[in-house]
């Protein structure tokens, strides 16, 4: 189990697993792996998750991080489970645009969207 | 009158420019005018360099030399304010991959950052003491085998904003360009 990366709040009720991310600029190589490391653990500490990941408090986003983004969405697939991405800023949302992850994860404005969803819909 | 000697001298000299200018297949960019180029040689500055800095290719003191950097973009103007978080994003793409990728993270190794400029366009430059690469081994971003794929997604992202990528010395230097921005 890899260390807290001290920028992640994690909540889990039942199968629906709420993370915070509270770093402002996942832009550092430490950080972005740090926290990678830490949404795949989630991946043995959950069977079947619902994954809501909060990026409301997130302003500079690197490919790095996308691309943990993409590791964390294969892993979700093969525990049969499903993820959301909720609270993205509009200045930073052509970024998973251009990327193309709003192809694969669905995007919500704001986190309690999901949990409802996730509660009305439970896997 | 041409002879066959200048036919195949001008498709000669043809084929060697084409092969100057790489394009990978990388579809319609959002300003439609993106240019992404692989050259051979030096880069040569469009105008006066106004800003020069090394740093050693360690990620910590990296974020020094993007503020320094986007701030000397947006100060002069040249960037507005608004769109200083691409610039970031585009400069820590291009300065990762310049310590990781082309300096393979050797700390001895240095990355020099310059900026200059002319009437219309800021170029910013970051050269790197490795090897350089080719364009075959960046994934085609729009192949969507490569939508799964958990790296490569830099220049397609540094793509959306700047006007041109350019890479010289076999890609050791990366030259980003866009159009100064007009005074809003």
């Amino acid at each position: 189990m890899p260390l807290p990366s001290g920028h992640l709040i994690i909540q889990a009720y039942d199968r629906i697993v709420l993370v915070q991310v509270t770093k402002d600029r996942l832009l550092e190589m430490p950080v972005i792996t740090a926290i990678g490391a830490e949404l795949i653990d989630l991946l043995e500490r959950h069977a079947k998750p619902s994954i809501i990941l909060d990026l409301s408090q997130v302003a500079y986003l690197s490919s790095a991080m996308v691309g943990k983004l993409i590791a964390l969405y294969k892993g979700v697939v093969g525990a049969k489970g499903r993820l959301a991405v909720a609270g993205v800023r509009a200045d930073l949302m052509p970024l998973f645009k251009i990327t193309q992850i709003d192809k694969l994860i669905r995007f919500y404005p704001d986190a309690q969207q999901v949990i409802l969803e996730y509660k009305r819909k439970p896997l | 009158m041409t002879t066959r000697r200048q036919v195949q001298t001008t498709t000669r000299r043809r084929k060697l420019q084409a092969s100057q200018e790489l394009s990978i297949s990388a579809g319609e960019p959002p300003t439609g005018r993106f240019r992404l180029m692989m050259r051979h040689g030096d880069w040569q500055p469009i105008g006066e360099v106004v800003l020069r800095h090394r740093c050693p290719s360690r990620l910590d003191v990296k974020q020094q030399a993007m503020d320094l950097f986007a701030d000397a973009c947006v100060e002069r103007g040249w960037v507005r304010d608004e769109d200083r978080s691409w610039l970031v994003l585009c400069l820590d793409e291009a300065i990762t991959n310049a310590m990781l990728h082309g300096n393979e993270g050797d700390p001895r190794l240095d990355v020099e950052i310059a900026l200059a400029a002319d009437a219309k366009r800021w170029q910013i430059a970051i050269s790197d003491q490795g090897q350089g690469f080719t364009m075959a081994s960046v994934p085609d971003p729009d192949n969507p085998d490569s939508l799964l794929l958990e790296h490569g997604r830099g220049i397609r992202l540094m793509r959306a904003w700047l006007g041109s990528l350019t890479y010289w010395r076999r890609g050791a230097t990366v030259v980003l360009s866009r159009r100064i921005a007009a005074p809003s």
